[in-house]
């Protein structure tokens, strides 16, 4: 299991189209993925459920990682949401 | 899915026979100078209106078009002395044309007549005045030099939206078809569409002349939908609004998971919205091809629930709430 804490960096938060992205690369590993920011936790290849997370710039997300993939599943997200989801 | 170009066909030309016995009881038109130059070839699906030409003025004379003569120039021809009327009439049946079709029940002098009939210019008649009659026959002679594509799929009315079923042969289109059938939408064509555009951006569907509603299912063979569901499980022509692309489950395929992104196929040089839809063991793909039909009219009457749920997360965005439950505190109500 791999625990990661990241913030949010793109102005616009995480509205439609990053989540979306963010969903996108999920799903292409098979280790579980999940989110937490503050106490609410969803699961990271649901994209109502990263929509409902309302995560603005800023916000300290904590990414859980668990399964045989793990590692690369971690390395995918994390690097997408620190180049702010490719948007400036 | 892709279209290839080369597939696509377009009537070079008809001949003026078909066009008189496919639209004579429509248009009410009677041959005036019998079987004449019924074999004389229509190529432009425009028509023109001779009267400069009979007044003289014969540069730019679409001759090669089917010729309208109505009031005013049936009005114009009597005004001139005998001599000058066959001489008028003579400068334009001295090029070739189709035929020329008599508006408004008007009638030619016999000479003119012979005249004609000379030259194998057939002469029809009709009741209608010139504005509806070239209403009709343009639009006729649109549909007949549209361009066609046959299609391999299965056109169905969901909830009067025309949604075309695609993918690979044996991926089930049939058997989603005849599940909407069961469920009350109606069968166009299965396994051969024949597509053709109408107007600029309009795309109609049909099915061929041999297989109608005759469809096969793997294991069972040829059914034939009317017989055996009735009248109201079939229609003979839709719209077509939709594409569904039906393929397998890959995993490395990346399928649209907000709708925020429309995806787009052209047919016949029209887009058409696309919805590549996934399909396993256990989705039921009838019920989604309807969530589709209605979504689609959802959105054709001005709401595009993507971009709402969009709308609502950027309102939500950078709001300081602690709570995320829809219900702040649930009292004493357990509905």
């Amino acid at each position: 299991m791999i625990d990661r804490v990241i913030a949010i960096r793109n102005r616009t938060g995480l509205h439609t189209r990053p989540a979306a992205m963010l969903v996108k690369v999920a799903s292409r590993f098979r280790s579980e993925f999940f989110i937490r920011k503050e106490t609410f936790e969803i699961n990271g290849k649901s994209i109502i459920g990263v929509m409902t997370l309302a995560a603005e710039q800023g916000a300290i997300l904590h990414l859980r990682f668990d399964g045989p993939d793990e590692e690369e599943a971690a390395t995918a997200v994390t690097s997408l949401i620190e180049r702010g989801f490719d948007e400036e | 899915m892709k279209i290839d170009k080369s597939r696509e066909t377009r009537k070079k030309s008809i001949t003026v026979g078909f066009l008189y016995e496919t639209t004579k009881d429509r248009f009410k038109l009677r041959s005036l100078n019998g079987e004449n130059g019924f074999e004389n070839i229509i190529k432009d699906k425009n028509l023109n209106r001779p009267g400069l030409a009979l007044a003289g003025y014969l540069s730019l004379f679409t001759h090669d078009r089917v010729q309208m003569i109505g009031n005013t120039e049936v009005h114009y021809l009597q005004s001139l002395s005998p001599e000058q009327r066959s001489q008028a009439f003579g400068r334009i049946i001295g090029y070739t044309m189709p035929c020329i079709i008599l508006t408004n029940g008007n009638r030619l002098a016999d000479e003119l007549m012979q005249a004609a009939s000379a030259k194998n210019i057939p002469i029809f008649g009709t009741p209608f005045e010139t504005t509806k009659i070239s209403y009709f026959l343009a639009d006729f002679l649109d549909d007949q030099f549209s361009p066609q594509v046959v299609l391999h799929g299965s056109l169905v009315d969901v909830y009067g939206v025309g949604v075309l079923l695609t993918g690979r042969s044996g991926i089930g289109k049939s058997e989603i078809a005849l599940d909407l059938v069961e469920r009350g939408h109606r069968l166009v064509a299965d396994d051969v569409v024949m597509v053709t555009r109408k107007g600029e951006a309009i795309l109609m569907g049909a099915g061929t002349d041999l297989v109608k509603h005759f469809m096969e299912i793997r294991g069972l063979g040829l059914l034939d939908v009317r017989s055996m569901f009735g009248i109201r499980a079939i229609r003979y022509q839709k719209r077509v609004e939709v594409i569904i692309e039906l393929e397998e489950w890959k995993l490395d395929e990346e399928y649209t998971r907000t709708g925020l992104d429309d995806q787009i196929v052209t047919i016949l040089d029209v887009e058409m919205p696309m919805v590549k839809l996934p399909i396993f063991p256990g989705k039921n793909v009838t019920v989604i091809a309807e969530v589709i039909a209605l979504n689609y009219l959802l959105k054709h009457y001005g709401y595009d629930a993507a971009k709402e749920f969009a709308k609502r997360l950027e309102g939500m965005i950078g709001q300081k709430k602690k709570e995320n439950r829809a219900i702040n505190y649930f009292e004493h109500d357990f509905e």
